[in-house]
């Protein structure tokens, strides 16, 4: 069975383009065949995150004013088998596709690929619209922040306007750090908020930063906690139950466990 | 001294969390009611007109507000009486 899920949040910056690039990679690691569609006409960057952007002919403009086959537009990517992008236009925009090409477009890549991903541009207008019109579910990207939270808000009522299913929640940028002094707001105070299961928590790790400057998505690695928890979270969208959530604590330091038996540090607090 | 014992024990910042929350959950229910600030005071100022018919109320203690419940939004309020005002009550 194929299925296509939108990586949507309406706030821009949040790492949509990142969870997009990521899980893509971690599903086809488990041995699916996966294609990531860049719905961002206009700003394309799901290639550089990918590390794919020298490789692009055409695009999915092209593919949808039928100036090439969608065959011609996918990109390969040569790292992990089964894994394929389909970029965005960058000279065009949003006007250029319409919620009904996105739609015949999802079906005609279902006949090939048992995920496809679409990275959904910010804000709510057409791009938007677009994204989610071929899309059987929606994972929402947010991070623990009143303005992102608010923007969650907003498109999980959108989603459910447009009968999407069940979004599910992917919070990223967690700090355990300042979750443990609650100067975070932690996982069950957003699950209070936005009432949507949560599928994964991606912790703020300086990984991020440098696997997008290699263009190499950190589910690559197998020792970075952010590509762990892309793993993760990719397999929950398999459907695999009780994946237990990664400890997103900070390590232990001496001090650390000195001031906590003085009782001068906070409890500790699994975080996930 | 308590500068050294802070140096080494740095207080505890914190707490700004629950800033973060309430404010969350006010700005929630007024994106989805879409009523604005002064459409919500003129709706506060009515109702207790109402009330203030039946009632003395003390004005520092009201609080009236929207919030999201599990099916929906609640409108709660809770007003402190300094009295019932029985004759005008029974008069209307």
């Amino acid at each position: 069975m194929s299925e296509c899920i939108v990586i949507t949040s309406g706030k821009g910056g949040v790492g949509k383009t990142t969870s997009t690039a990521n899980l893509g990679v971690a599903l086809a690691l488990m041995g699916k065949k996966v294609a990531v569609v860049d719905a961002d006409i206009g700003l394309r960057n799901l290639d550089v995150i990918l590390g794919l952007e020298n490789r692009i002919v055409y695009d999915l403009v092209h593919v949808i004013e039928g100036e090439c086959r969608l065959k011609q537009a996918l990109i390969k990517d040569k790292r992990v088998e089964n894994l394929y992008l389909l970029p965005a236009a960058q000279t065009r925009d949003k006007n250029a596709v319409s919620p009904e090409n996105m739609r015949d477009l999802v079906k005609q890549m279902k006949e090939d690929f048992d995920y496809i991903l679409i990275d959904c541009p910010a804000g709510i207008e057409q791009g938007f619209k677009n994204s989610i019109a071929g899309a059987d579910r929606a994972i929402i990207v947010t991070t623990p922040e009143v303005s992102a939270i608010r923007d969650a808000d907003r498109i999980i009522g959108l989603c459910e306007a447009a009968e999407l299913p069940e979004p599910m929640l992917i919070v990223n940028r967690f700090r355990a750090k300042l979750v443990k002094r609650g100067d975070m707001l932690n996982k069950d105070d957003i699950l209070e908020i936005l009432a949507i299961p949560l599928i994964g928590m991606v912790p703020d790790h300086e990984d991020v930063i440098v696997t997008s400057n290699k263009g190499y998505p950190a589910a690559f690695d197998d020792k970075s906690v952010v590509g762990e928890a892309y793993r993760r979270i990719a397999r929950r969208i398999t459907g695999e139950a009780d994946v237990p959530f990664v400890a997103l604590e900070e390590p232990d330091t001496v001090w650390s466990v000195m001031k906590r038996w003085m009782g001068l540090g906070p409890a500790k607090e699994v975080a996930s | 001294m308590m500068n050294l014992i802070e140096r080494f024990f740095p207080m505890q910042r914190g707490g700004s969390k629950e800033d973060a929350k309430s404010r969350l959950k006010i700005l929630l229910v007024h994106d989805q009611v879409d009523l604005t600030p002064s459409q919500m005071d003129a709706m506060r100022a009515e109702i207790l007109e109402v009330i203030a018919r039946y009632a003395e109320i003390e004005p520092t203690k009201v609080d009236l507000r929207l919030e999201r419940g599990d099916d929906g939004i609640n409108l709660v309020s809770s007003v402190a009486v300094r009295r019932v005002n029985a004759r005008l009550a029974v008069g209307s």
